[in-house]
């Protein structure tokens, strides 16, 4: 798999190396070696249990490695932890509150906490990242009394709290409405845009597809993939899918072309459902083969209609990474809707 | 690569200013202090702890005919003297009442943030681990000491209210004025707060080994009842003087004359012993945990 | 990746700083101060000439008479008859471990404190006035001392004050002794001389009475009494703290506080007590007898009708056992011989010797 090409050290905001957790005789982290440029919004993607919460309290200092460095901001993890974080930001886990107190009084509470910050500026800066969460309304209510998402916002005003260089979000979506799953991924835009590296962990692909520059795959412990979007989907095979009702003429040209449309069983999940989707269809069928990087598609389109072929329809697809990510990790993989 | 080119300036400049320098930390003990006095479950404890001297009272004075003859002799000098309400509430709470809300305190000191999951971002914020610990001691020892304040002043404002007040007649059988009293009772107050640091410590580190608050609440409790019965044990007498409770009810020595200081300064170094081995075994645990809560 | 045993270090390390500051304290408590070196006699005559009538200070006592603690015997009830009431604080203060506070300003003024849990009882001696106050159950006596007693009256609390139980030993010493002098100590932060009283008998129960004499003044600074076959000492009694300063006078000055029973009570004429050691025996009429010499002294109380020890009581029957002719109150350094007859028999002696003395 393609690994971002990697300037400097420095230019990196997170760098793990055989970065490895067992608790007891199970291995968790597996040999991790991550590379997350400065700047980039960064998604790290797995199925449940696959590491990707263990891997961030390692992170930020919460566990101990068993193996492997860390560098977080191009300093040595957990050595020095007191300087790196107050430029982190972080929800691991889901947030975490003090359900007696207000909204705002546990921001006062948990920035009271880093030495760094400054005191003068602790209620207009709570009021502002709670403002940017949305929360402004229910700033002095209860945590007790707040719903699963409005803690998510919480949680995510709080990585928010001071000026970052690096923010941390594991799986900030969840327990989201539709509309605040928009409005955590605008959030995370903005912080790009002000220079911020977002690392935001999902199990969730299309939450990643949206709104990531780069991102890396996790399967049971084990780092499968990692790199930007592009040279992921480009990792892919591209395919033409053909609609037509002279399934025998066109098959025959594909196959003459080097092509292999195949059968819908033999052609993975995506093109089973495509062809199950066909047969229910009324224009004709659907064909569908990988595209060699040989041949050109209106190389193709023109073979097809010289040979009388009534093409209804012809489109080139790019390799979803859903596909790239199910044939990445497996059986158990939380695919979105 | 780098995008951060691309960074907008910020909102207002004044909110992205920084500290070059970390605070000492005097700021987060305030907040921790606000944490713990805004908690309902507190304010309940030092309500309770107020209701020992106050069910005494009102029980000696309603029962006020002649003594019983059992307990300590100064209960019955509650009606003599008022201002010894104080001191029998505290002598009455020192083996349980008290031991149970400083319990309560110190073992959700760390269990009990790790049970909110506040632990995580309180880490991560970073408060450094040997801070918290600090903090959560000194905000546990500040519980002791509203504990004993609250119940000496609880009982010495019902004394006055429902008995006559004048001055006291101390173990020696002098008799001092009502403000030497008031000094003394202070005095006895800060005697039990000595008494419960070492306590406080043991819970601390109970906390830090488990997430489950309760789990450390009870265990702390218990740990108070076993060095209680230990201490009367005769089979276990070499082990009396290193019982943290063993000093508890010697505050008796403050009521003599003159003040027999002895037992403050033995009380008090024990409890050092006790917070200096169960600090540094806090630190052990906690600077090595994985917080995974 | 380093692993984070170092972080333990503190923990394994505090028990052992905290251990080390204990035993450096004891050991700091013993460390020889070395005065000159002095011949027995020498110290002897330091203690018969030491002048120190003021002063102040803590003194430690504790027993190991082999009795039960006589504070969880107080089972025949404290309206007892006055002589087991008598009895059991006699034998509580033989038996329980006390700390006691006294401060002496000459002869005739002096305050001990025996300081219980919880509770305090006071004896104050204040030129003709003495006064005994308990505050357990908030009672004070009062006596006047006659006038030619002198300095000589002392409660029984007086009694176990280093200094007043080293002289009756000090009194005792005859050729049958053997005096030695052992290392220096530190007793209450003083250097004293170790003086080792050897009886010279087989008959006694007593093996060693050890006495720290003061190296600057000669007051005796504690006492150790031990039993035949034990290290430990039966009786130990020593200053933990010691200030040669005059006391606050308003320390002998002592008024019964309101609502206590006070109650006036004449002085007995007492005998001296026997010399080995036991505190007198308080309530004690009759005229006792004592037969044989030093450490083999035995002290008879005759029969009289009102005097008896009630031997019925249960406190009685829990601590003797009985004997042909009566029934024995055995300690590790004393003996009591209760005949049937009512005659009372006490010496630092075995059994046997009591037999022998009351078959007479
Ligand atoms: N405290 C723990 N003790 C033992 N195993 C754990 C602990 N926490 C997590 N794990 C295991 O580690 C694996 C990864 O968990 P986690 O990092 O939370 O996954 P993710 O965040 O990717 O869903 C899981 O198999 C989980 O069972
Ligand atoms: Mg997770």
């Amino acid at each position: 798999m393609t690994t971002a090409v990697i300037a400097s050290p420095s230019e990196l905001a997170i760098k793990t190396d055989g970065l490895t957790k067992r608790f007891g005789r199970q291995t968790v982290v597996d040999d991790l070696a991550l590379s997350v440029p400065r700047g980039s919004v960064f998604g790290f993607l797995g199925p449940n249990g696959s590491g990707k919460t263990t891997t961030i309290r390692m992170l930020l200092g919460l566990a101990q490695a068993s193996a492997g460095d860390i560098s977080v901001l191009g300093e040595r993890m957990p050595q020095r932890l007191g300087g790196v974080l107050p430029r982190v930001g972080a929800l691991i886990e889901g947030p975490g509150f003090y359900p007696f107190l207000s909204g705002s009084a546990n921001l006062h509470r948990l920035d009271s906490a880093d030495g760094f910050a400054p005191r003068g500026t602790r209620s207009e800066r709570v009021a502002h990242a709670l403002d940017r969460v949305g929360l402004s309304h229910a700033a002095d209510k209860k945590v007790r009394a707040y719903s699963l998402g409005m803690k998510q916002r919480l949680g995510i005003a709080n990585a928010l709290l001071a000026p970052r260089d690096l923010i941390v979000l594991d799986e900030p979506t969840n327990g989201l409405d539709p509309q605040g799953t928009r409005e955590v991924r605008s959030l995370i835009r903005s912080l790009a845009d002000e220079g911020t590296t977002v690392f935001v962990s999902s199990h969730l692909l299309a939450e990643i597809e949206q709104m990531c520059t780069h991102a890396a795959v996790m399967r049971a412990g084990r780092l499968v993939a990692q790199g930007t979007l592009d040279e992921l989907r480009s990792a892919g095979a591209t395919r033409v899918s053909i609609t037509t009702p002279d399934v025998e003429a066109a098959t025959r040209v594909l196959l003459a072309l080097g092509l292999d449309p195949g059968l819908p069983d033999a052609t993975g999940p995506v093109a089973a459902s495509v062809a199950g989707a066909a047969s229910a269809g009324q224009p004709g069928t659907i064909l569908s083969a990988a595209l060699p990087e040989a041949v050109a598609p209106e190389d193709i389109v023109a073979k097809l209609v010289a040979d009388g072929v009534r093409v209804r329809g012809f489109s080139v697809d790019h390799a979803s990474l859903e596909d790239l990510f199910v044939a990445l990790t497996g059986e158990g993989f939380d695919v979105v809707q | 690569m780098s995008s951060s080119d691309s960074g907008a300036t910020p909102v207002r400049s004044g909110l992205t200013e920084r500290r070059n320098r970390r605070s000492v930390g005097l700021g987060f003990f305030a907040s921790e202090l606000a944490v713990l006095f805004r908690r309902r479950r507190t304010w309940a404890m030092l309500l309770a702890l107020a209701a020992v001297p106050i069910l005494i009272a009102v029980a000696v004075r309603i029962s006020s005919s002649g003594s019983s003859g059992r307990g300590p002799a100064f209960i019955d000098s509650i009606t003599q003297n008022g201002l010894f309400v104080g001191v029998a509430g505290l002598t009455i709470a020192i083996p349980l009442f008290l031991p149970l809300t400083v319990g309560v305190v110190s073992g959700d000191s760390i269990a009990g943030e790790a049970n909110t999951a506040t632990l995580r971002y309180l880490l991560v914020s970073p408060v450094g681990r040997i801070r918290l610990l600090v903090v959560k001691y000194l905000a546990a020892a500040v519980f002791c000491l509203a504990a004993t304040l609250t119940l000496s002043i609880a009982g010495i404002l019902i004394g006055i209210a429902l008995f006559p007040v004048g001055p006291v007649t101390l173990l020696s059988g002098d008799t001092v004025s009502i403000g030497d009293s008031l000094v003394r009772s202070l005095l006895i107050a800060l005697y039990a707060t000595v008494s419960l640091l070492g306590l406080s410590a043991i819970g601390l580190f109970i906390s830090t080994l488990t997430d489950a608050p309760v789990g450390a609440m009870a265990a702390t409790v218990v740990l108070s009842i076993v060095a209680q019965v230990l201490d009367s044990l005769s089979q276990t007498e070499w082990l009396h003087p290193w019982l943290f409770s063993h000093y508890w009810l010697n505050f008796a020595d403050l009521l003599r004359q003159p003040i027999e200081w002895s037992s403050f300064g033995q009380n008090a170094l024990l409890q050092l012993g006790y917070v200096f081995v169960f600090g540094a075994l806090a630190y052990g645990r906690f600077s090595s945990k994985d917080i995974l809560s | 990746m380093p692993r984070t045993w170092h972080r333990w270090i503190p923990a394994a390390a505090a028990p052992v700083v905290v251990g080390a500051v204990v035993l450096g304290g004891v050991f700091a408590a013993s460390a020889s101060a070395d005065p000159a070196d002095k011949t027995p006699q020498q110290v002897l005559e330091l203690a018969a000439s030491s002048t120190v009538d003021t002063f102040s200070g803590t003194i430690e006592q504790s027993s190991n008479l082999g009795l039960p603690d006589a504070s969880g015997l107080g089972g025949t009830g404290s309206s007892g008859s006055s002589n087991d009431g008598d009895l059991s604080s006699a034998l509580e203060l033989l038996t329980a471990s006390h700390t006691l506070r006294v401060y002496v300003d000459g002869p005739t003024q002096s305050r001990v404190q025996i300081l219980d849990d919880m509770a305090e009882r006071d004896a104050i001696r204040n030129g003709d006035d003495l006064w005994l106050y308990d505050s357990k159950d908030a009672s004070a006596v009062h006596s006047t001392v006659p006038a030619d007693a002198s300095g000589s009256t002392e409660t029984p609390a007086e009694a176990l004050t280093p200094a007043e139980l080293a002289t009756k030993f000090l009194d005792a010493v005859d050729p049958s002794t053997k005096v030695t002098v052992g290392d220096p100590v530190k007793v209450a932060g003083r250097s004293a001389y170790d003086l080792i009283l050897t009886p010279d008998s087989s008959t006694t129960l007593v093996s060693r009475v050890d006495i720290a004499v003061d190296a600057d003044t000669g007051l005796p600074l504690s006492v150790d009494v031990f039993a035949q076959g034990s290290s430990d000492p039966a009786f130990h009694v020593a200053f933990s703290s010691l200030s040669l300063d005059a006391p606050s006078a308003d320390l002998f000055d002592f008024t019964p506080p309101s609502g206590t029973d006070v109650t006036e009570k004449a002085l007995p004429n007492r005998a001296d007590a026997p010399a080995d050691g036991s505190a007198p025996d308080a309530g004690s009429h009759p005229e006792p007898t004592v037969t044989g010499t030093g450490w083999d002294t035995i002290v008879e109380l005759p029969a009289s009708g009102d005097a008896t020890l009630p031997s019925d009581t249960s406190m009685l029957s829990q601590l003797t056992t009985p004997v042909e002719g009566g029934h024995v109150l055995q300690t590790t350094l004393l003996t009591v011989l209760i005949t049937d007859d009512g005659r009372v028999l006490a010496g630092a002696v075995p059994v046997d010797s009591l037999l022998a003395a009351a078959a007479q």
